[in-house]
């Protein structure tokens, strides 16, 4: 069972290259940015540079830790974007693609069950996404963090001290861990459906999957004047219960005059009793389970195949 | 004799359609048996039900397994060629071998390998740069380095030039087949694997209508040439078939015996070719 979901999951790896390739890319690009930035940076006045650099050695551990923070925040999300537009199009593909090139009969000829095939396909959209997702971020943050290290060496100054010593590395990396992996565990009732939607159309899976999601809320705000589905689908992008309230005035604090220690950790931030308690998961958890069921039963008994 | 598939009153509807209707046969172990039929008469269909890949009603039992609740098990020991693009076009040789060796317990990698060297078709090549008669290769190396029980092929040589065509069944005969493996066949080049046979079948609109051993067929099918007042002596033998060529009327019957036919022209066997015609077009008559 495991050998063969581990071949499966090989399996997706090969046929599907944008699983790495994707966040491989965006790291890349992120990193040459970064790069150019430096040395964008090295050409301007040296004096400016020496400013730059003094008034960092001036500043408090804390207000550089959130800087660096902040920094990495600004990189992260853009690979959260690329992971969530990377979800859609592999688990569109995943069950459609093989009808369309007629491989399922190959595959089918198999001794491999379709509940075998169909959840490792899950386990790419809910765990190896988000995992390939996490150390691309750590890659681009290590690499973004030596590039730093080295003009500010060129420049004289203490990388050690500056960067190393500042920056919360095991914080801000669980964090990013935790809210990937999360997040595809709260958007999992989607997940579930673009499977389904990938196993049973016949055409255009883009267009099947996003056009109910529109026309559903429309038709129930036309008949029944509610709008429980529509609050229901896109009100989950906005309330991912891992997030505690964000106090912007707690985050510096004014008596002090400095930022809050305890505040610019990112794990701060993370409830994740809250999220794992949460009801709304754990009912997203079920619905992506109906939903991959649904598409097994359609990869199974669909005849034509 | 064990037999391997046996079905009983197998159906299969699609809406309205019976693409397959009330089948009963049995395969048994060591035959070669050819499927033929017309397109549309439900050949893909019953191999599907039989490779588990569709429901069916009726009863049908391949290798002592249920082919639809069991088709893990089942696929164990059955292989099938169903058409020759069905390999992925993405996959790579050597990820398909690794592919296949993980999920397969009767897959010997070493000896697809020894058979890959053999042909032109290299490791590091990924299936959409190979021909259509490469592919072919591939596909029946992997199917012959599994040591299953059944084989299934559904038009295995579509679209594949005449070269290719022999040295499919050649290398099926010499490298897969053993008398102790088992083949289910469906094609519409019948005369290329008339010689290979032990066992055909006819099927039409859903119904089997001949089911019988090749050696069975010269005792229970003639094929008349003949011409003028003979013809005419011939026809109150009631010929399931009759057209003519050049001037000569040819006739097939079915059960007659030959010592009644004797001086009336020359008899030969029909061809699988000449008789499915006949049977089809007896049967539709």
């Amino acid at each position: 069972m495991i050998k063969h979901q581990l071949a499966l999951l090989r399996r997706e790896l090969w046929e599907h290259r944008s699983i790495y390739v994707a966040p491989i890319a965006v790291a890349v690009i992120m990193s040459l940015i970064s790069l150019a930035g430096m040395i964008t940076a090295s050409t301007f006045d040296h004096e400016l540079n020496l400013a730059i650099l003094g008034a960092s050695n001036i500043v408090g551990d804390s207000e550089r830790q959130a800087a660096l923070t902040i920094f990495f925040l600004g990189t992260s999300w853009i690979f959260l974007f690329t992971l969530a537009i990377l979800t859609v199009f592999y688990t569109l593909d995943s069950l459609y693609a093989e009808r369309k090139d007629k491989s399922i009969l190959f595959w089918r000829s198999l001794p491999v069950t379709d509940a075998e095939t169909v959840i490792s396909k899950l386990l790419i959209a809910i765990v190896v996404l988000p995992l390939v997702t996490t150390v691309a971020i750590i890659v681009t943050h290590l690499v973004n963090l030596v590039i730093s290290s080295v003009w500010i060496a060129i420049e004289g100054g203490d990388a050690a001290h500056l960067i190393w010593g500042s920056v919360a590395l095991l914080d801000n990396w669980l964090a990013a861990a935790i809210v990937t992996l999360a997040s595809a565990l709260w958007m999992s009732p989607f997940i579930g459906w673009f499977l389904f939607v990938s196993a049973f159309t016949k055409r255009m899976p883009l267009l099947m999957a996003f056009m109910p999601l529109i026309l559903v809320p429309l038709i129930e705000l036309i008949i029944l004047r509610s709008s429980y589905f529509a609050e229901a689908v896109f009100g989950r992008g906005g309330m991912m219960p891992l997030f505690r309230g964000m106090d912007m005035e707690g985050f510096f604090d004014q008596d002090r005059m400095q930022v809050n220690d305890e505040l610019i950790r990112l794990l701060a931030h993370l409830d994740i009793a809250h999220f794992l308690g949460s009801w709304s998961l754990w009912v997203g958890v079920i619905v992506c389970g109906l939903l991959t069921t649904a598409a097994i039963y359609v990869r199974r008994y669909r005849g034509e195949s | 004799m064990t037999s391997l598939i046996t079905a009983r009153g197998v159906s299969k509807r699609f809406g309205d359609v019976r693409a397959v209707d009330k089948v009963s046969f049995e395969l048994e172990k060591g035959k070669i048996m050819g499927l033929i039929g017309p397109n549309g008469a439900g050949k893909t269909t019953l191999l599907k039900a039989v490779l588990g890949l569709t429901d069916c009603e009726g009863e049908l039992s391949v290798l002592g397994l249920d082919p639809f609740r069991q088709r893990k098990e089942l696929m164990q020991n059955i292989c099938f060629i169903a058409d020759v693009a069905v390999l992925p076009r993405w996959v790579k040789v050597t990820q398909l071998l690794d592919f296949i060796a993980s999920v397969h317990p009767n897959f010997s990698r070493k000896q697809a390998e020894d058979l890959l060297s053999r042909t032109k078709v290299r490791n590091d090549a990924r299936v959409r740069e190979l021909s259509k008669g490469m592919v072919t290769q591939l596909h029946l190396s992997i199917i012959t380095a599994i040591d299953a029980k059944l084989l299934i092929l559904d038009e295995p040589t579509l679209g594949l030039d005449i070269i290719f065509r022999k040295e499919f069944y050649r290398n099926l005969l010499s490298d897969y087949f053993d008398g102790e493996r088992t083949i289910l066949i469906t094609t519409h080049q019948v005369e290329e694997i008339e010689n290979l046979l032990t066992d055909i079948m006819f099927i039409d609109d859903g119904r089997i209508i001949l089911d019988q051993s090749m050696e069975s067929l010269p005792a229970s099918y003639v094929e008349l040439m003949t011409s003028g007042a003979d013809a005419d002596k011939a026809r109150h033998l009631g010929p399931i078939h009759e057209h003519s060529v050049f001037g000569k009327n040819i006739m097939i019957f079915e059960g007659v015996e030959r010592e009644r036919l004797a001086g009336l022209g020359d008899m030969r066997t029909p061809s699988i070719a000449d008789l499915f015609v006949a049977k089809i077009k007896g049967a539709s008559a």
